[in-house]
C-alpha cells in the first residue's frame, strides 16, 4: 500500500535569508478532507448547474484533473530536491 | 500469427499434411510458443522495478572551492513520474495539435495523443536499464540513473 506524504521539509538559505519549514502534511490532509465533506453539496449542486448548461466537457476536465491532483500529492512522497550553489542552498523534501 | 503457424497451415492447403497432423502441430507450436511467454513473463518479474529517478550533479576533484560548488541531488519517486505522465490525458486537443506540430518541425513524428497507460509502464520499466554519465570539462559530473 502506498501511504500518503506525512512531512515536507523546505530549506532555502542564502546569505541573507536563512527560512527553514516543517510542513505537517499528515495534519492538512484530514483538513483537507474535512473541508472537501462541508462542501461536496455545494460541488455537487454547481456541478448539476453547469451539466445543465452545456458545460459538462469541463466539469468532467475539472473533476480529471482533481483525480490527477490527488493521485499526483499521493505519489510526491519520497520527493527529495537539494540543490546548492555559491550563493546559497534549496533543500524541499517530503517524508 | 507466428511463421510456424503459417507454414503448418499452407502445408495443409497445399494436401502436404492431413488436418490431423496440421491441428497436432499447431497444438505443438501453441505450447512451445507457451513455454517461451512464461519463461519471458518469470524473467520480467524477477526484474526489480525502480523507485526513483536519480539527478546528481557533483563539483570535480580538482574544484578550487569544494565547499562552494555548485550541487544538486534530486530524487524523483518513479509514481510522480507515472502520475505527471497521466497529465497528458488533461491536455487540451487544440494544445496536443500545437505539440504534436511542434514536434513534427523538429523531425518527430510522434502523437502524444497516442500515449497508452501500457506504454507508459513499458517506458518506465526501461527507465531501470538507464543511466547517463558526463564528465564536464571542469571536472563536474552529471549522473541521471534510477535506484
Amino acid at each position: 500500500m502506498n501511504w500518503p506524504p506525512m512531512l515536507m521539509h523546505v530549506k532555502i538559505q542564502n546569505e541573507k535569508t536563512r527560512f527553514g519549514l516543517w510542513l505537517p502534511l499528515f495534519l492538512l490532509l484530514p483538513l483537507a478532507l474535512v473541508v472537501l465533506i462541508i462542501l461536496s453539496p455545494l460541488i455537487l449542486i454547481a456541478i448539476i448547474i453547469l451539466w445543465a448548461c452545456g458545460y459538462g466537457r469541463w466539469v468532467w476536465w475539472a473533476l480529471r484533473c482533481l483525480k490527477v491532483a490527488i493521485v499526483s500529492s499521493w505519489a510526491i512522497r519520497g520527493l527529495r530536491v537539494d540543490v546548492q550553489g555559491h550563493n546559497g542552498v534549496v533543500q524541499v523534501s517530503v517524508i | 500469427m507466428s511463421e510456424n503457424k503459417k507454414k503448418i497451415l499452407e502445408m495443409l492447403a497445399a494436401g502436404k499434411i492431413s488436418a490431423e497432423e496440421a491441428l497436432k502441430l499447431l497444438n505443438a507450436v501453441d505450447a512451445g510458443e507457451g513455454a517461451q511467454e512464461k519463461t519471458r513473463r518469470v524473467e520480467s518479474d524477477t526484474k526489480v522495478k525502480p523507485k526513483y529517478l536519480r539527478v546528481t550533479v557533483t563539483p570535480g576533484e580538482g574544484h578550487v572551492d569544494p565547499e562552494h560548488a555548485d550541487r544538486v541531488n534530486v530524487r524523483v519517486p518513479m509514481s510522480l513520474i507515472r502520475a505527471g505522465l497521466k497529465l497528458t490525458s488533461l491536455i487540451p486537443p487544440d494544445a496536443l495539435d500545437k505539440a504534436n506540430n511542434a514536434l513534427r518541425e523538429k523531425g518527430i513524428n510522434f502523437d502524444v495523443r497516442n500515449i497508452k497507460p501500457e506504454d507508459l509502464e513499458e517506458l518506465i520499466a526501461a527507465l531501470g536499464d538507464m543511466e547517463v554519465d558526463i564528465e564536464g570539462g571542469r571536472g563536474e559530473k552529471v549522473k541521471v540513473f534510477v535506484e
